[in-house]
């Protein structure tokens, strides 16, 4: 075991910090305040990509085959962790080169492989996932969107909820039924989103604007080819895809950075020096640095060339319980941050809530930490 | 960064693993308070498994495994100390080792017995003392704890000084205990697991309540996050993931023991089922180095002065 980045990656790492110091606008701390499915961080993305293209370090990670420096999972790390701790400035385009292109890479045809991995490695698309339904959220595989395949077409009719970037996607990465069959009967197809049909409403949220959405599809047509895998391999798919989505946003990273600016604040203010509010704060660092190693003992596996199991699930349960601590103690000795004291600190609470609902609320990673981790028996059904 | 195993590392703990077997089980209604055995320590010593430290390519996270995997027996193994703490301040410092804060002489010392190397570490340094039969009081016959404890009566008038930073030793005796402790953790929630997938009422295993297996799993992620803490504070040797480390794995110790007896029922009461052996060591441990609060204190110092 060696816990010390190679100087290979410390300079990896500097050279992205590098690029965002000369690439980020002044003020970009505020700006950030915008949630990353703003209109704003999107458009602002869309441009930024493609610096980050052009710079060689939008998908370094990725397998030579798939036009990347096949620099591996630590990296993707690294990169991951400067982005995410700066604001998020690739918006949602961070999906893309995480999983959306893995997993067209893996799955897709060679005419689904050229339309869609070319935009991705441009930084200029921009997809959502059609997963949750208002009555399948955690219980996701009782979905009900129906894909009917007609003379050649799908056709496309229901709803979908929570689906963040809806609003200014390209393409929708969706769920669909097309079997009664319970997970085996769930079909991928990648939907473009300016097929007639859709209707997007976004919800207000707490997350920031632009988040979440209503996805309404009235008999939307794709051809046949717009299908993911074959039918029925959805549920395969997804959880190959979500095991990396889990461990996707490096969530500690943000948590741990936010608190270092809250203890900053205290510390300006001369309220820093109870013995309290340092306590409670290192518990908060703890629980930063226990799910940072949690992540890293799973990004080991990768590396080592094991599949994703249901160490990820372990992995984000700690990050929930990191990023929960660092809301807590920034609402009790902080409480002005929120009200417009710390446009960072408030980006990070509105971002924090996110980590126990989506990818899998805490709970189902509970679920699945009992059933595959400690190989409980398994409850009747 | 490398998080795996190295092959030595795989074959020490393959080695212990096998040198353990035999006490790695206990007879039903055969378990007393606390339980050690001189045949394994003495096995532990001759094989150099509490002497890795010093090894150059083993190091402190191979001690820090070695310390782990030993905890995880029913057996109380004297490891911790001797193999993370005694290296620095003198290899040959006789056995077992008793860690003792300066000032701190109300508490039970774990280990202490004559012959024992009682070490005190605090503001005026590292010294120690070879304890001798009437500087111990016995605690009281049976303790809770699951380790052999006694009290010292008194210190001698001449203690020998080690020339080495006393804060540089309660870094390593912190991350020692962080070890010890996810070790600890680990058997208890196996040991728990176990019972609960086992044990039948209304028809089926307690495991299969949601109610069990949500707290189980929360327990999981306690655990593995401080057996990870543990050894990155052992492999990087900074005091503030020392401190962290010792903090979190206090903190995992107080949220898990009462709940593993309390999903035992009554089995967790009695001393015929192991469980108590490693909680209620754990319990001695929270008291650690001043426990949690001084933990996080010492971390917000490291982190943040």
């Amino acid at each position: 075991m060696q816990f010390e980045w190679t100087e290979e990656q410390d300079a990896f790492r500097h050279k992205i910090r590098d690029f965002l110091h000369a690439n980020l606008p002044d003020g970009w701390e505020k700006f950030s305040e915008h949630g990353p499915a703003s209109p704003a961080l999107t458009a602002f993305a869309r441009e930024f990509c493609v610096k980050l293209a052009d710079a060689g370090i939008l998908f370094p990670h990725w397998p030579r085959d798939m036009g990347g420096d096949g620099l591996g999972p630590w990296e993707q790390q690294i990169l991951a962790e400067e982005m995410w701790i700066a604001g998020e400035p690739r918006g949602g385009q961070y999906m893309n080169v995480n999983w959306i292109g893995p997993t067209l890479d893996k799955y897709g045809t060679a005419e689904q492989k050229t339309r869609y991995l070319e935009p991705i490695t441009k930084g200029q698309s921009l997809w959502c996932q059609g997963f949750s339904e208002p009555d399948a959220g955690s219980d996701l595989a009782s979905l009900r969107t129906r894909a009917e395949l007609k003379d050649g077409n799908y056709v496309i009719n229901g709803q979908k909820i929570w689906t963040s970037y809806a609003g200014l996607a390209d393409t929708c990465f969706l769920l669909t039924r097309t079997s009664e069959d319970k997970k085996r009967g769930i079909t991928i197809i990648l939907v473009p989103m300016d097929t007639p049909g859709i209707t997007v409403r976004q919800i207000p949220s707490l997350i920031g604007e632009g988040d979440i959405h209503e996805v309404f599809f009235d008999d939307v047509t794709v051809p046949e080819s717009a299908r993911f895998g074959e039918e029925g391999q959805a549920w395969e798919i997804v959880a190959y895809s979500l095991r990396n989505e889990r461990l996707g946003i490096p969530r500690f990273t943000l948590a741990r950075a936010a608190l270092d600016r809250a203890v900053s604040m205290l510390k300006d203010a001369g309220d820093f020096d109870g013995e309290y509010v340092r306590i409670e704060a290192a518990r908060c660092a703890a629980l930063c640095e226990a799910a940072g190693t949690a992540n890293y003992a799973v990004v080991q596996r990768r590396v080592d060339g094991f599949a994703i199991g249901a160490e990820s699930s372990s992995a984000r349960y700690a990050t929930v319980m990191a990023e929960r601590a660092v809301c807590e103690f920034v609402i009790e000795f902080l409480p002005e941050a929120l009200a417009g004291a710390s446009p960072y600190l408030k980006m990070h609470h509105q971002r924090g809530i996110v980590a126990g609902v989506a990818a899998g609320s805490a709970e189902i990673q509970l679920n699945i930490i009992a059933s595959e981790v400690l190989e409980l028996p398994r409850e009747p059904r | 960064m490398q998080l795996s195993l190295n092959e030595d590392q795989t074959q020490i703990l393959d080695f212990i693993d096998s040198l353990a077997k035999p006490f790695s089980t206990l007879p039903m209604h055969d378990v007393s308070l606390a339980l050690e055995s001189a045949e394994l320590d003495e096995a532990l010593v001759e094989n150099g498994f509490l002497d890795v430290m010093a090894v150059e390519e083993l190091g402190p996270v191979t001690a820090a495994l070695v310390v782990e995997r030993l905890a995880r027996l029913p057996f109380a193994v004297e490891a911790a100390a001797s193999a993370m703490v005694r290296p620095l301040i003198d290899p040959e410092l006789p056995r077992p080792l008793c860690l003792m804060e300066e000032g701190k002489t109300r508490k039970p010392l774990r280990f202490l017995r004559p012959g024992a190397t009682v070490v005190v570490a605090g503001p005026s340094g590292v010294k120690s003392f070879t304890a001798t039969e009437e500087m111990i009081a016995p605690a009281q016959e049976d303790t809770l704890y699951g380790y052999p404890v006694a009290f010292l009566t008194s210190l001698p008038d001449a203690m020998t000084s080690h020339d080495v930073d006393a804060a540089e030793i309660t870094r390593a005796w912190r991350v020692a205990i962080a070890a010890e402790a996810a070790g600890l953790l680990g058997a208890a929630l196996a040991s728990t697991v176990t019972y609960v997938s086992e044990r039948k009422q209304f028809g089926r295993p307690l495991a299969t309540f949601q109610g069990m297996r949500h707290r189980l799993a929360e327990d999981q992620v306690m655990t593995n996050t401080v057996y990870w803490m543990a050894m990155r504070a052992a492999g990087t040797g900074s005091q503030a993931d020392a401190a962290m480390a010792l903090q979190h794995a206090q903190e995992a110790a107080k949220r898990v023991c009462y709940d593993y007896h309390q999903f035992l029922g009554g089995m967790g009461m009695t001393l015929e089922h192991p469980l108590h052996l490693w909680t209620y060591r754990l319990k001695l441990l929270t008291a650690e180095l001043g426990g949690r609060g001084a933990q996080g204190l010492a971390a917000a110092e490291a982190l943040w002065s």
